[in-house]
């Protein structure tokens, strides 16, 4: 009749008892064991070819990225051109000096007033320390010891442009663009 | 007399600068320092281990200047620098959208320059006093921050391998 050969397609060899299980109704015979010791030894040698790599690039000792701030470009480095000032006249020569002296002067003035700030700051706070000592020792001790709150310690910069209040950016985005070095 | 008993030569005399040599010598390459990390002190009850001072701006001569003169100022104040460098540069690309349009126009290249300062052995009474002092000194543009030296921050310096990363990855 015409089913029989239907049904014989169905299953690839008499072994061959549902489609899902296959692997487990066919016998294996010899190869597990041959299996098992091949890839033994296969993942051993691969294992130690990786150990070998790492050690040799460990080796290596690590490379600091180089900073771009200290090498001059290349566009700079022509020779060529140079600038060509006029001379200056004896008037414009004699007040720039005088205006670097009273500058130096000004800055000189800055730098010491600094260092009396400084050192007014550190007697004003050794001298309350001494008064806290007197008070009580407890306190004193707990005021010598150091601030875990104090770092990290972040500050911006004055600010003599400030955001306006009522600005409306446009839209953008950045993009980080920063060279990758790799070893 | 003490101006006669002067041992130093002014510059104006003949025999100014007759012990000079090195000048001669031919120029030597700089020798390559081992790339090593140093033991980070962690300080103790009432002084700090060693800090990071990182000054960021997108203006270099600024930060440079700004760490040269936080450089000195340790030195003026006996606090220990262990080291001073630079980070590497990073470089932004600013881009916006155009007002009648949809796409995005190049604005701006922006770099952005980093400088530390490592200083240890600051004591915990003056460290306020120094903290105020550059915050009165800092200039616009600047940021500042104050952290304590860990071991990624130094990391942080050194080429990525990515080799060596994968290869490790590999056997875990």
């Amino acid at each position: 009749s015409s089913w029989l050969p239907q049904m014989a397609s169905f299953r690839g060899s008499h072994w061959q008892t549902s489609v899902l299980a296959f692997r487990a109704s066919l016998p294996m015979r010899a190869q597990p064991k041959k299996k098992k010791k091949v890839d033994v030894k296969r993942e051993q040698a691969q294992k130690d070819r990786m150990k070998k790599k790492i050690k040799k690039l460990e080796k290596a000792a690590a490379e600091m990225i180089p900073v771009e701030d200290f090498v001059t470009p290349f566009k700079y480095s022509d020779g060529s051109r140079v600038r060509s000032l006029p001379p200056l006249s004896f008037e414009e020569t004699e007040r720039r000096v005088l205006l670097l002296k009273k500058w130096a002067v000004f800055k000189q003035k800055q730098d010491e007033a600094e260092k009396k700030a400084i050192q007014t700051l550190v007697e004003a706070q050794q001298e309350a320390l001494k008064e806290l000592r007197l008070e009580s020792e407890e306190l004193y001790q707990a005021a010598i010891k150091r601030d875990k709150e104090l770092f990290p310690f972040e500050s911006d910069g004055p600010s003599y442009t400030p955001p306006l209040p009522g600005y409306d950016p446009p839209e953008g985005k950045c993009i980080d663009i920063t060279k990758v070095y790799t070893q | 007399d003490a101006l006669l008993s002067c041992h130093r030569h002014y510059r104006s005399n003949p025999t100014h600068g007759i012990g000079r040599f090195k000048y001669l010598l031919p120029k030597q390459a700089p020798k390559k320092r081992k790339v090593q990390m140093k033991e980070i002190n962690p300080g103790t009850e009432h002084e700090y281990g060693d800090l990071n001072i990182q000054v960021t701006s997108h203006d270099l001569c600024l930060v440079e200047h700004f760490a040269q003169y936080l450089h000195k100022l340790c030195n003026r104040l006996c606090l220990r620098v262990p080291e001073s460098y630079a980070m590497p540069t990073k470089t932004h690309e600013v881009l916006f959208l155009e007002e009648r349009g949809s796409k995005m126009q190049l604005d701006a290249v922006l770099t952005t320059h980093q400088r530390v300062v490592q200083v240890t052995g600051l004591s915990s009474t003056f460290a306020p006093i120094f903290l105020e002092v550059i915050q009165s000194s800092q200039p616009e543009g600047v940021h500042l921050l104050v952290k304590e030296h860990t071991e990624a921050d130094f990391k942080s310096r050194l080429k990525s391998r990515p080799e060596l990363e994968e290869l490790l990855a590999q056997m875990n």
